[in-house]
């Protein structure tokens, strides 16, 4: 069964469940949060900057449910992660897990998270994954042969075990085995609440889909209400229930993933895959392209080739792709390949900001 | 209950460090030795037991001071020394925020999981140089003073905990990251009069000597370095004032350290 299909049935399910059960498990209200941070103007001066890192977002989770935090770099999703797991106080507005408020009652809240904030560090080098596992087991207030027993599953559970590296010091794991301890760990205390910042970073394909499986699962099966950032809208469109899309400290968009999408039903994307000659600013070209088409236009750069990509209503695809296949061959860009695709939450993001996209 | 939490984890920590950083484990043994042969052959160079007397104005003996000073002076010191160390230590290596994450205050979570590593390095070096104090004292003299200086170092800690927590939140805001400690860390020894005898400073750093929590332990290691048994009742009284002092600076540390954590907790370097 696929990811999406089994997404779908599980959605159902929870669905029959009716109103009154599903609870709000993450309570977000009018959070606000300011960094200060001076710039340095030669040896003693320097300059106060104010950066508004969120200004005033507001969402719920439910519980069972994986909730996507999607935007692009800068956007406040670590800065969300970190409020709700008790590690930075909010200027203003309000957060609560579990009916608990993460400023003042912030202990009760460590007792119900577990939380992973980065994948490729927070863990001790010179200890192996599993006295890493144990001790922060141990900190975290398990003993005993529960904690030991705890420490055996979750290695099995996240693949280590299988991959015979749960005695091999945490320096010498590979990048796709320290985003698994860190799932791991985050899974330690059985949390009903699990907390992810960008779970498959830098991940190769085969971890990637692992660690996402496992997300769902955790929270469909296990029942537990699962929070994760990402900027890879695709893992949203395949891991999450619900999507808020972030971008410069606000919530532009929350909904299903098939809601969201249709806000963009109306049209289809038009992908031409390309290369360009060197000399060639992306961004002169992008401007040239939404000049040319009169659509939404971006390119990303994927795979050692780029990606164009105007979002136009069906009707028009034709003809927006030959302006565009002009423009490119005007500069003297190679072209691979054109697809029209269906809309995905990529165009979503692109309509709602108007930006390049991420 | 979570305080026993966060020493058990905190040993175990330790534990697993020691065993698998075996090279660093041997020269934690070897060093002290080192510094000893050093520092006393300078001495043995410059001047000789008799005139080294006669500054101390005590009847001591040179090894057992040396072994009494550094280890209770520095050790209590490096409560604040090490729990500025291991900060940088878990901010480097992505750890802090997991460490914070255990359900209690910042502060206490820092400082009680540094205790075991400060009391296990207490430990080790007591163990290490006890052959060699028995050697000088004779075996039950030699315990009785080996006790004495376990106790001196556990208590001489408890003054600097609460400076160690508010130390600990400052050393999150900073943005550079070096731990001011290791130059505070000589003066302080000084004005403690662990160098040099307090008695031979100037006025003002007596003064500063008298508050120095340090100044009192550095008084302890002297009184067990005395030759034969060690004089019970004067140890007794700069025990009581080491606690006094633990009382005061920890009440004055408990009403900063809130502002302290805020402070950390607002800056977004977690
Ligand atoms: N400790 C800090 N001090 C000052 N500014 C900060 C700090 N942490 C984050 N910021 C700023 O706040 C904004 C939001 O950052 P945040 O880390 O929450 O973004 P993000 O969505 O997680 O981005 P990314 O995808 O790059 O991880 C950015 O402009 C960032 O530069
Ligand atoms: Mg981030």
């Amino acid at each position: 069964m696929s990811l999406n299909q089994k997404n779908l049935t599980l959605t159902q399910e929870k669905m029959s469940l009716g109103e009154d059960e599903v609870k709000e498990t993450i309570i977000v209200k009018d959070l606000v949060k300011n960094y200060t941070t001076y710039l340095r103007k030669g040896l003693f001066k320097r300059e106060k900057k104010v950066v508004h890192a969120l200004k005033g977002i507001s969402f719920d989770v439910k519980k069972g449910e994986v909730f996507g935090l999607l935007g692009p770099n800068g956007a406040g999703k670590t800065t969300t992660v970190k409020i709700l797991s008790t590690l930075l106080l909010p200027d203003g507005g309000e957060a609560r897990v579990l009916g608990y408020d993460v400023v003042k009652e912030a202990a009760e809240v460590r007792k119900v998270i577990g939380v992973s904030l980065s994948v490729e560090k927070g863990f001790f080098w010179k200890l192996t994954g599993r006295e890493n596992l144990t001790y922060f087991g141990m900190l975290y207030g398990l003993n005993g042969e529960y904690l030991k027993n705890r420490v055996e599953k979750l290695l099995e559970l996240v693949g280590l075990k299988q991959l015979e590296v749960t005695d091999k010091l945490y320096e010498e794991y590979s990048l796709g085995m320290k985003a698994r301890l860190s799932l791991a760990r985050a899974l330690l205390i059985d949390p009903q609440v699990v907390i992810l910042d960008e779970p498959t970073l830098g991940l190769d394909p085969p971890s990637a889909r692992m660690l996402r499986e496992m997300l769902v699962k955790i929270a469909h099966e296990d029942g537990k209400t699962v929070l994760v950032t990402t900027h890879n809208m695709f893992e949203a469109e395949m891991v999450c229930d619900r999507v808020a899309i972030i971008n410069e400290g606000e919530i532009i968009a929350l909904d299903t993933v098939e809601r969201l999408k249709q806000r963009v039903a109306d049209s289809v994307s038009l992908e031409i895959f390309t290369f360009l000659p060197a000399g060639i600013p992306q961004e002169t070209l992008v401007l040239k392209l939404r000049e040319a088409t009169g659509y939404p236009s971006t390119i990303f750069a994927e795979n050692g080739g780029y990606r164009v990509k105007v979002v136009v209503p069906p009707g028009d695809a034709g003809e927006a792709t030959s302006k565009a296949l002009r423009v490119l061959h005007e500069h003297k860009c190679s072209v691979r390949r054109v697809e029209i695709k269906e809309p995905t939450l990529e165009d979503v993001f692109i309509k709602l900001t108007g930006k390049t996209g991420f | 209950m979570s305080l026993k939490t966060l020493l058990k984890s905190g040993f175990t920590l330790e534990i697993y460090f020691y065993k698998n950083n075996r090279a660093t484990f041997l020269a934690m043994f070897l060093w002290p030795y080192l510094m000893l042969a050093l520092i006393l052959g300078m001495g043995y160079l410059f001047g000789s037991p008799s005139a080294f007397r006669q500054n101390v104005r005590m009847d001591v003996d040179p090894v057992v001071y040396y072994v009494a000073s550094t280890l209770i002076a520095m050790s209590a010191l490096s409560v604040m020394w090490g729990v500025g160390g291991s900060i940088l230590w878990y901010k480097w290596s992505g750890t802090l925020p997991y460490m914070l994450l255990s359900p209690n205050r910042m502060s206490t979570t820092l400082v009680f999981s540094f205790i075991p590593r400060y009391m296990l390095g207490v430990l080790i070096q007591l163990a290490e140089f006890a052959p060699l104090i028995m050697l000088i004292e004779g075996v039950s003299n030699g315990l009785v003073k080996i006790g004495i200086l376990a106790l001196a170092a556990t208590v001489g800690m408890i003054p600097l905990l609460g400076f160690s927590a508010l130390f600990a939140s400052f050393l999150i805001t900073i943005e550079e990251e070096t731990n001011v400690l290791s130059w505070l860390n000589p003066l302080i020894l000084l004005f403690s009069g662990a160098f040099y005898p307090a008695y031979l400073l100037p006025y003002w750093a007596r003064l500063i000597s008298q508050i120095l929590p340090t100044t009192y332990t550095v008084e302890l290691a002297r009184l067990a370095a005395i030759v034969g048994a060690p004089p019970l009742a004067p140890i007794t009284f700069l025990i009581g004032i080491l606690l006094g002092i633990a009382l005061i600076y920890n009440s004055l540390a408990y009403l900063l350290v809130g502002y302290g954590e805020k402070k950390a907790m607002k800056k977004g370097a977690i």
